[in-house]
C-alpha cells in the first residue's frame, strides 16, 4: 500500500494520530505538499462524503474523519506558500443576533472544515456588526448565517444589509441555514444561498467558491 | 457489584395477572369436561376413546381436565427451526419473538400498476423473494394463493416455489391430508430425507380447528399427518367473537383456549412429545359489515391474553401482526399494522404471522411486507431498551463537555450511536426542501418503490439442480394422482 492509500485510509477512519504520523513521514520522503493535500487529504473527504450520501457513514463518522484532516492540514499549512498552494478559502460562521442555537450551526463548521474550508466560529448570538467585523478581518468569501426560531430569521436580513452597507456585498456570499429557513425565504432576504442540510451546505460552498474563481478568470 | 441490579432497561407488558390465567384455564377445562369439543375424524375420535374421554352422539368428546394438564405438562415446551440449508435461525419457546408472511391471499396489489387483482403464482414467488430480502422478515408463507393453478395442486405449486425462492422457514397450509403428502415429500427431498427433516425442520404447517369446538375431518389428518411425520405444526383456531364464539372477550377466549388445548390432546395422543406451536385468535366479527375484522383493538387484547396463558402453559405461541382491514396501501394499514407489530413483540408471542395483510385477509402486496419489515426495526428498538450501567451514563462525557457544549464530536457518541440509535431505511427524516429536492414522495411510494428495487436485483440461492428435477417429478406425480379427485373435507 502506497502512503496516500494509507493516508486516505487512516482519514476515512478518523484515526488522527496515524494521519499525523504519515505527513510526518511524507514530509520527510520529500513528497510534494500539495500532492499530500490533493491525493491525500482531500481525496479521502472525498470518498467520506460519498459513503455518508450512500448512508454508510454518518454524521459522527464524517466529522471524525473531518478532525483527522483538518489535524493533518495543519502540519501541512506552513508549506503552502513556498510551494504555491493558494490558502484555504474562508468561511465566517455563527449564529444569529437573539438565537443561542448552536448545535445546528456548529454541525455545518465542522463539516465544512472538513471539507477543506478554514472556519471562523463566531457562536451565538452574533450581532451583525460582529459578522461585519470579522468579514472584514479575515478577510472570508463565504458568510454563513444560522436561526432556529421563526423571531430571530430576521436578524439574517438585518445582517446581510449590514454586510452591504459595509462595502461587502461583492466581496463575500452568504449562505442561510437553520430548521425553519427556507429556500423562499433566503431568496426574500437576497442570500446568496440556502442548503436544508450540512453536507448540502458544503456542496453550496464549494460551489460558491468556483464562482468565485471562475469570476476572478474573467 | 451491586446486588440484583441489572442495568438494562425494557418495556415490560402482560394483560393476565397468574390470578386471571388461573381463572380462564380453569374456565376452558370446565367447557372441555361439560361441552366437549366436536371431533369429525374416526381416527381422532379413537385414540380420545383409547385415552379415556367419553364420546356422546354427534362425535361430541368430552376431555376430562387430568387427561389436558398432563398434556400441558409433555408437550415441548421449545422448537427449533432451521433454514432450507440447516442453519437454526428460530428457538420458538419463552418469549422470543419471530415475524413473518401469512398464507392464501387471493388477491394482489400489482407493484406496477397499483391495480387490486387477482393472485397468481408469480405473486407467490415475488413474495418469497422479498421475504427471502427483508432482514426483519425471519420466515416466508406463500402469501398469494394462485388462482389460475387448479384447487388440488396449488399449494403444492406454492411450496415449490417457496422452496425455489427463498432459504428461510416456510410456513404453509394445504387442502388436505392428500396434498400435504406431496409437500412433505417436496421438503424431505431438499432436506435429504425422512430423518433429516425431522432433526432439522425448516417448515411449519398452519392448520385449524373450526369455531366454536369443532376439528374437521380434514384438519384432524394434517394434525395427525404431521405429527406422524415430526414437522411441527401451528394448530390453531381462529374465532369470531360474536359469531363464531361468544361476544364478550372473556367467554371467547375461554372458547377458543378450549379448542385449541384440545387440538395439542389430539396431537400428542397421536404423537407424544411432537413439535406443536399452538394459541388462538379471538377477534371481532364487525357488527355493520359482518366481516371479519383482522386489525381491530380486540384482537389485540384477547391475543395478549392467549401469549400470557400460552407462556404459563410453557407451549410455544402463535401470533398474528401487521395486518390490516385496508384494502389499499394507506394510512390505515399502517396505525393497524403499527399498532399490531408493536403489540405482538410485547406480548413475546413466539411466531407472528401476516406481517403485509391487507383487506380482512384477502389482499397482499410485496411493497405492505416492506413496510412491515420496517415497522419492525422500529419495534424491535423500543424492545431492547437501554442501559443504565455508570459506563452508559456516562458521567464523564458528560462533565467534559458541559453546559453549551457538544456531544456530537465526543469518541462516546461515535462508539455507541449505532447501537443506542435505530436508522429507518425508508420513514422520512428529511427536512421540507429536502423532502421536495427529493421528489416529495410519501411513504407509500418509496416503500413500493424499494420492493420494485428488492425484485429487481436481490438473487435468492438456488435449490440444487438435483433437488429442482426430484421437486418437477413430484408435481407431475401429484398431478396425475391428485387430478379431479375430491379431498376429505
Amino acid at each position: 500500500m502506497s502512503i496516500f492509500e494509507d493516508l486516505i485510509e487512516s482519514v476515512i477512519q478518523g484515526d488522527e494520530a496515524n494521519v499525523k504520523e504519515l505527513i510526518h513521514q511524507a514530509l520527510k520522503n520529500n513528497l510534494p505538499v500539495k500532492e499530500i493535500l490533493n491525493e491525500g487529504l482531500i481525496k479521502a473527504m472525498g470518498i467520506v462524503g460519498d459513503k455518508f450520501k450512500k448512508c454508510e457513514f454518518y454524521v459522527p463518522d464524517v466529522l471524525w474523519a473531518g478532525q483527522a484532516m483538518k489535524a493533518g492540514i495543519e502540519l501541512i499549512r506552513p508549506f503552502f506558500q513556498q510551494v504555491e498552494v493558494s490558502p484555504l478559502a474562508k468561511v465566517v460562521i455563527g449564529t444569529v443576533e437573539g438565537d443561542i442555537h448552536e448545535i445546528g450551526k456548529n454541525l455545518v463548521a465542522m463539516m465544512v472544515e472538513a471539507n477543506g474550508f478554514d472556519v471562523v466560529n463566531l457562536g451565538v448570538d452574533v450581532s451583525p456588526e460582529k459578522f461585519v467585523e470579522c468579514v472584514k478581518e479575515s478577510g472570508a468569501k463565504i458568510c454563513m448565517m444560522s436561526a432556529l426560531l421563526t423571531t430571530t430569521m430576521p436578524a439574517m436580513k438585518r445582517t446581510i444589509e449590514a454586510l452591504r452597507e459595509g462595502g461587502l456585498g461583492e466581496k463575500v456570499k452568504t449562505m442561510v441555514g437553520g430548521a425553519p429557513v427556507t429556500m423562499k425565504f433566503a431568496k426574500e432576504i437576497g442570500a446568496d444561498g440556502y442548503s436544508p442540510d450540512a453536507l448540502g451546505a458544503v456542496d453550496l460552498a464549494k460551489k460558491l467558491i468556483e464562482a468565485y474563481g471562475e469570476g476572478a478568470k474573467k | 457489584m451491586n446486588t440484583g441490579f441489572r442495568s438494562q432497561c425494557v418495556p415490560n407488558y402482560r394483560v393476565l395477572t397468574e390470578y386471571h390465567i388461573k381463572e380462564i384455564h380453569a374456565a376452558t377445562l370446565e367447557v372441555l369436561g361439560t361441552v366437549g369439543v366436536r371431533v369429525l375424524d374416526e381416527e381422532g375420535l379413537q385414540v380420545l376413546k383409547k385415552a379415556g374421554c367419553q364420546v356422546e352422539k354427534e362425535n361430541i368428546v368430552h376431555i376430562h381436565k387430568d387427561l389436558v394438564e398432563e398434556t400441558i405438562h409433555n408437550v415441548p415446551s421449545h422448537i427449533i427451526i432451521y433454514n432450507r440449508k440447516g442453519k437454526e435461525v428460530m428457538h420458538l419457546g419463552g418469549k422470543e419473538f419471530y415475524f413473518g408472511m401469512g398464507t392464501d391471499l387471493i388477491n394482489t396489489i400489482d407493484l406496477k400498476t397499483n391495480e387490486l387483482r387477482t393472485s397468481n403464482l408469480q405473486d407467490v414467488i415475488n413474495a418469497a423473494r422479498v421475504g427471502d430480502y427483508l432482514e426483519e422478515i425471519d420466515f416466508i408463507a406463500s402469501f398469494a394463493l394462485p388462482q389460475e393453478v387448479q384447487t388440488n395442486l396449488m399449494y403444492i405449486e406454492c411450496f415449490k416455489a417457496m422452496l425455489e425462492n427463498s432459504i428461510k422457514p416456510i410456513f404453509f397450509t394445504a387442502a388436505g391430508k392428500e396434498d400435504l403428502e406431496f409437500i412433505i415429500e417436496m421438503a424431505v427431498t431438499v432436506a435429504g430425507g425422512n430423518n433429516r427433516l425431522k432433526e432439522k425442520p425448516f417448515l411449519i404447517h398452519y392448520s385449524e380447528p373450526t369455531s366454536p369446538l369443532s376439528h374437521s375431518r380434514s384438519a384432524v389428518r394434517k394434525l395427525f399427518l404431521c405429527a406422524d411425520h415430526g414437522i411441527p405444526i401451528n394448530y390453531t383456531p381462529a374465532l369470531l367473537a360474536g359469531a363464531t364464539g361468544p361476544v364478550t372477550l372473556a367467554g371467547a377466549i375461554t372458547v377458543a383456549n378450549a379448542e385449541a388445548l384440545s387440538g395439542i390432546v389430539l396431537h400428542q395422543l397421536r404423537a407424544k412429545g411432537a413439535p406443536i406451536i399452538s394459541g388462538f385468535v379471538a377477534t371481532t366479527m364487525d357488527m355493520l359489515t359482518s366481516s371479519v375484522v383482522y386489525g381491530g383493538p380486540e384482537l389485540r387484547l384477547t391475543h395478549s391474553a392467549c401469549s400470557d396463558l400460552y407462556h404459563y402453559y410453557g407451549i410455544p405461541v402463535w401470533g398474528t401482526a401487521g395486518a390490516s382491514d385496508a384494502h389499499c396501501f394507506d394510512q390505515q394499514s399502517a396505525i393497524e399494522s403499527a399498532i399490531s407489530i408493536l403489540m405482538a413483540a410485547l406480548e413475546g408471542a413466539n411466531l407472528i404471522h401476516d406481517i403485509g395483510y391487507l383487506g380482512q385477509g384477502l389482499t397482499g402486496s410485496p411493497a405492505t411486507l416492506v413496510m412491515g419489515s420496517e415497522i419492525i426495526g422500529y419495534v424491535k428498538r423500543i424492545l431492547r431498551g437501554f442501559d443504565i450501567s455508570r459506563e452508559r451514563i456516562g458521567m464523564e462525557v458528560i462533565q467534559q463537555v458541559g453546559p453549551g457544549g457538544n456531544f456530537l464530536l465526543t469518541e462516546q457518541t461515535r462508539r455507541l450511536h449505532r447501537q443506542e440509535h435505530w436508522q429507518p431505511k425508508l420513514m422520512n427524516r428529511d427536512n421540507p426542501d429536502m423532502w421536495k429536492e427529493r421528489g416529495n414522495k410519501t411513504y407509500g411510494e418509496r416503500v413500493t418503490q424499494k420492493a420494485i428495487e428488492i425484485l429487481e436485483t436481490h438473487k435468492p440461492e438456488p435449490l440444487p439442480e438435483s433437488d429442482r428435477r426430484t421437486l418437477e417429478e413430484i408435481i407431475k406425480k401429484a398431478e396425475k394422482s391428485l387430478a379431479g379427485i375430491r379431498f376429505v373435507v
